[in-house]
């Protein structure tokens, strides 16, 4: 009973002030009636802060009817109205600030209030004072991003306010972020900007670089003498810093020198005075060289039809009186100073995270390589052949993975269902290749390579006969969509996470596999010495179909993974099958860890190159495949080199 | 030396018999030059097939004969291919911009053509700088060396570099194809010089000959191939007949009692592999002024892996065989693909063989390897047996 007459006497406290300020706000809107009748960009200001000013709770509302375009005006006594529509044509009429009915209206007697864009600006900036402070934290956010993107002078004491009354401690450090970012850009006070300024030393985040960048955008200047009363950010020496041409073209576009002719227009003033076959005293048909041409003009010049030529000296001479400078268009030297120390500071962090993230990014390179490469370097290491047929078998799990996705349609359940099928499906091509084919070439290993050549190029055009040239999709389900995102710099998508986890997964797999079952035993056995193997009992042939069809359909889990994110086509396999040789031979043949070592070099290596030469992956590729033929030459047997009698051929 | 070459290689004299017999009936049947029962475009696809052979025999050489499975000599005869054309673009766009000048108020610069030339040529890949490598590219001597000089020098590094750290097998199959993969990746870049994918094109307009008509210019190219293709089979020949060639062979058949017995088989392997190169190049540079245009796909490592099936199927270490191979596949594949071959209708599906002379190729290569591992060119053998016996 307490309990209830307690939330009456709250709710009692809470509306009463309420219901005192509506008669507030209505007077408000009478007494500028006229002003918000017919708005203009001069004076709408002052209207705009006495509504702010009232602090009436329905103005953040008005302000917004009113900016959309929404606000109507009763022509009998010049009130206004929120409207809906009603039945019959007619509108119903809102009452401003109680958001109750008022009964019903005839469209001929409201006018709709339109102001034109430019007070809509101003409203749309009075209103950010109102939705920093709303009580939705959701609505607050959302003038927070519509800020960032893009604010005025007039927001930074409107934010700085907004600051102090924020109890959401993410939103609170998010607005005490724009608010050093803003006064960094408008603040008035040099020290406080400079302060701003210094409290970004070492953030990676790229607003910070954004809002600090162009306080140190210079340009290049000309002065007679030494400049003081300007910002230097540094003298420029002509011919080192500054080329002797570009520098006397500023002396010209100053005022500061006589323009020179270019060799275009030369050679119209040429063309115009030529008079019977010969121009400047030379005849039309020796002008072949640039020095005949020289001659003809310069003749021209000394007669005054065509103005002179600037001697070298000239120029020379010119661009040595003058001061070249590179000037801040920010005069404060305090500010640029901070910003310039800022920024060094901040690129040192940049360049750590950049490296961790280059470390990211080599580790999902690597692990795609490693699952492309593992099934290769089994089957190398165990059979001693090249399977060109790999590349195929990548493309199969990839093909096996989007007609498990026609099926069903779920993609998360379509994923589990593929991947064990892709590696089923490879598998069984697998074991049919090394049945049909491989084991009659034994010990014919380029034979072989040969072979499975022509087994990947049906295999191709096959799937290009069934499925078409065209991408086909394969989804990855939704909860691997996006990003993990550390900062600005640091981030990888989840996909690639996704398969840095199956390569991890394979690496443990086949470890365990072949140094923990009877398989691997027997695998590693034939590995070393095929025919003392099957002295011992083994069967070479059993393990040589098992170990292909084992290295075949870890090579469908991959084409899944890969297929993942990029789209799958017949060619495919074919775009990772030389990087999975490279692999292979870098890491050594027949050793796990020597794949998985020759996975991290190629991938980071491969990173590495593209990191100082982003915009060129051509490029990386070539350097990289030199340098693997150069380490060729080192380590002819890759990284990790089986030892005694193995490594016999 | 004369005489017993022809004795050891009996081959010889049949083969450049038949090549200039089918020589003279072709060249008396063209448009240009006789009764023109056989179209222009006819003589070309014979003239790119005669070079193609050529580039097979010295497959077949290296593979064939010397046991190294190069995947890299349709990147040499590509080099070839742009060596020369650079000098066909070169001089035949300088003419383009001389005549295009030749109406202008002032006759034009040395530095003016030059400028022309280098925005006709390189516009395509966002210039106008002649980059360095063009240097020469203004005279025919210098560019017919440097398609020796070039995939020579590469073949002589490479080859030096990985026979020395004694790669051998597939090892040395895989690396070359690294070699073809990086060089064909590395003309794909704009700024490599050499327009990037757009390759050089417009290669069968010979520069001083355009007021001849192409049926005369592709019976004449059509005689050079057949020309090289002979002198490149006596050369072969002559290389695989003498001691060279059974040291060579025997390399082949096992490396490491070759070198036990003294003979520095890295050296052997080497000019093999450089003398390869070399005919490869000639032939690519006989091969693309007939084709017209030449891009960085054409050197893709997939095209050296085709070099290899064709030896394979006309039949390693017989130089016969390498010609039958490259002749009848790449015949046939222009047949396939050129979608003159009738389709096959099934009742339920029809068999396009535009769509399946993959298929058709890849099976039947899988079937030669296992089932006649000596080629076509070996069914010769057998005959010759049945003779003797």
């Amino acid at each position: 009973m307490l309990r209830i007459i307690l939330v009456l006497l709250t709710a009692l406290i809470l509306v009463a002030p309420a219901h005192a300020q509506q008669s507030d706000f209505n007077t408000l809107l009478e007494t500028h009636r006229a002003k918000i009748e017919k708005p203009s960009r001069t004076t709408i200001s002052p209207v705009l802060e006495a509504l702010a000013t009232s602090q009436s709770p329905g103005v953040a509302v008005f302000l917004e009817k009113w900016r959309e375009k929404q606000l109507w005006q009763r022509k009998a006594d010049g009130r206004f109205f929120y409207v809906e529509k009603a039945d019959g044509g007619k509108l119903k009429l809102i009452d401003v600030d109680t958001g109750a009915e008022a009964g019903l209206a005839e469209q001929a007697e409201l006018d709709n209030l339109k102001p034109n864009s430019g007070v809509r600006a101003m409203i749309a900036a009075k209103l950010v004072q109102f939705q920093l402070s709303d009580p939705d934290p959701e609505r607050r956010l959302q003038a927070l991003t519509a800020l960032e993107r893009d604010a005025n002078e007039s927001h930074l004491s409107i934010l700085r306010a907004a600051i102090e009354e924020e109890t959401d401690p993410a939103i609170k450090a998010r607005k005490v972020r724009l608010q050093l970012l803003l006064t960094i850009k408008f603040g008035s006070d040099s020290a406080n900007r400079v302060a701003a300024i210094r409290s970004f030393a070492g953030d990676p985040g790229v607003d910070a670089r954004a809002a600090l960048n162009p306080l140190l955008a210079t340009s290049v200047k000309v002065f007679d003498t030494a400049p003081e009363d300007v910002n230097v950010a540094k003298i420029l020496t002509p011919g080192s810093d500054i080329e002797q041409d570009a520098a006397y073209q500023l002396l010209v576009d100053a005022g500061k020198a006589r323009p020179i002719v270019p060799l275009a227009e030369r050679k119209q003033a040429l063309i115009a005075n030529i008079k019977d076959g010969v121009v400047g005293g030379v005849p039309v048909a020796e002008l072949v060289t640039q020095e005949a041409r020289d001659r003809a003009y310069l003749a021209l010049a000394a007669t005054g039809a065509v103005p002179p030529l600037v001697s070298r000296d000239e120029q020379r001479s010119a661009v040595a009186n003058h001061v070249f400078t590179e000037v801040y268009a920010e005069p404060d030297p305090a500010l640029t100073t901070a910003a310039r120390e800022t920024l060094s500071d901040i690129s040192t962090t940049v360049g750590l995270y950049q490296f961790a993230d280059l470390v990211l990014d080599s580790l999902s390179l690597a692990s795609i390589y490693f699952l492309a490469a593992i099934g290769l370097a089994i089957t190398f290491g165990v059979m001693g052949v090249i399977n060109m047929a790999h590349g195929e078998f990548i493309m199969i799990g990839a093909y096996t993975g989007y007609v498990v996705q026609q099926i069903i349609p779920n993609y998360t359940v379509s994923i589990i269902v593929a991947l064990p099928l892709a590696f089923a499906v490879a598998f069984l091509a697998g074991v049919a290749l090394e049945r049909l084919v491989i084991r009659h070439l034994a010990h014919r290993p380029l034979e072989t390579l040969l072979a499975t050549f022509g087994i990947s190029i049906a295999l191709q055009q096959i799937a290009k006969n069934i499925f078409g040239t065209q991408a086909r999709p394969l989804t990855s389900p939704s909860w691997l969509d996006g990003a993990w995102v550390y900062n600005d710099v640091v981030s990888i998508s989840y996909i690639r996470i996704a398969i840095f986890v199956l390569a991890l997964a394979f690496l443990g797999l086949l470890l365990f596999i072949l140094n923990r079952t009877r398989l691997g035993l027997e695998v590693r056995a034939v590995t070393q010495n095929p025919r003392m193997a099957s002295s011992m009992g083994i069967n070479p042939d059993r393990i040589n179909m098992l170990t292909f069809g084992l290295g075949s359909g870890i090579a469908g889990i991959a084409g899944v993974a890969i297929g993942l994110f990029a789209k799958v086509t017949s060619e495919l396999g074919s775009g990772y099958i030389v990087q999975s040789f490279m692999t292979v031979v870098v890491g050594g043949v027949g050793n796990i860890w020597g794949t998985l070592a020759g996975a991290g070099m190629i991938g980071s290596l491969q990173k590495v190159i593209e990191f100082f030469n982003p915009s060129n992956t051509l490029a990386a590729q070539t350097y990289m495949i030199i340098f693997i033929i150069i380490f060729i030459q080192f380590r002819p047997k890759g990284i990790i080199a089986l030892k005694g009698r193995a490594a016999g051929d | 030396m004369q005489r017993s070459l022809f004795v050891r290689q009996p081959s010889v004299l049949i083969f450049i018999g038949l090549l200039a017999a089918f020589t003279i009936a072709i060249t008396v049947l063209s448009e240009g030059f006789g009764l023109g029962l056989v179209s222009t475009s006819f003589i070309k696809i014979l003239g790119k097939t005669l070079c193609l052979c050529l580039v097979a025999i010295a497959m077949d050489l290296v593979w064939g004969y010397c046991g190294i499975l190069s995947l890299g000599h349709f990147a040499f005869f590509g080099l070839g291919g742009y060596m020369i054309g650079m000098w066909l673009m070169y001089e035949r766009t300088k003419d383009i911009v001389i005549a295009s000048l030749a109406g202008a108020e002032l006759p034009a610069t040395a530095e003016e053509i030059r400028e022309g030339i280098g925005t006709q040529i390189f516009g395509v890949v966002g210039g106008a700088e002649i980059p360095v490598v063009w240097y020469f590219a203004d005279s025919l001597w210098a560019q017919l060396a440097l398609v020796v000089l070039v995939p020579g020098l590469l073949a002589l590094v490479f080859g030096w570099l990985a026979f020395r750290s004694r790669v051998t097998g597939v090892y040395l199959s895989i690396l070359t194809q690294a070699m073809t993969l990086a060089l064909s990746l590395y003309l794909f870049q704009n700024d490599s010089g050499l327009r990037g994918n757009n390759g050089l094109s417009g290669l069968q307009n010979i520069p001083g000959l355009t007021h001849l008509p192409q049926a005369v210019v592709s019976v004449w190219f059509f005689l050079a191939s057949a020309f090289a293709l002979g002198v490149g089979y006596l050369v072969a020949a002559w290389v695989v007949s003498g001691k060279f060639g059974s040291v060579v062979r025997a390399i082949r058949d096992d490396e490491t009692r070759i070198r036990f017995m003294g003979y520095p088989v890295e050296a052997y392997k080497l000019v093999v592999f450089t003398l390869t190169a070399v005919i490869a190049a000639i032939a690519g540079a006989l091969y693309y002024p007939q084709a017209g245009i030449i891009n960085p796909a054409e050197i893709a490592p997939i095209a050296s892996i085709y070099l290899a099936v064709w030896v394979a199927i006309g039949g390693r270490g017989r130089l016969y065989g390498a010609v039958i191979g490259a002749a009848t596949v790449s015949l046939l594949s222009s047949w396939f693909t050129g979608g003159q071959a009738p389709s096959i209708p099934l009742g339920f599906y029809t068999i396009d063989w535009v769509d399946w002379w993959q298929v058709l190729l890849g099976l039947g290569f899988v079937l030669v390897t296992l089932f006649v591992p000596k080629g076509i060119g070996g069914l010769f053998d057998r005959l010759v047996r049945k003779d003797a016996s």
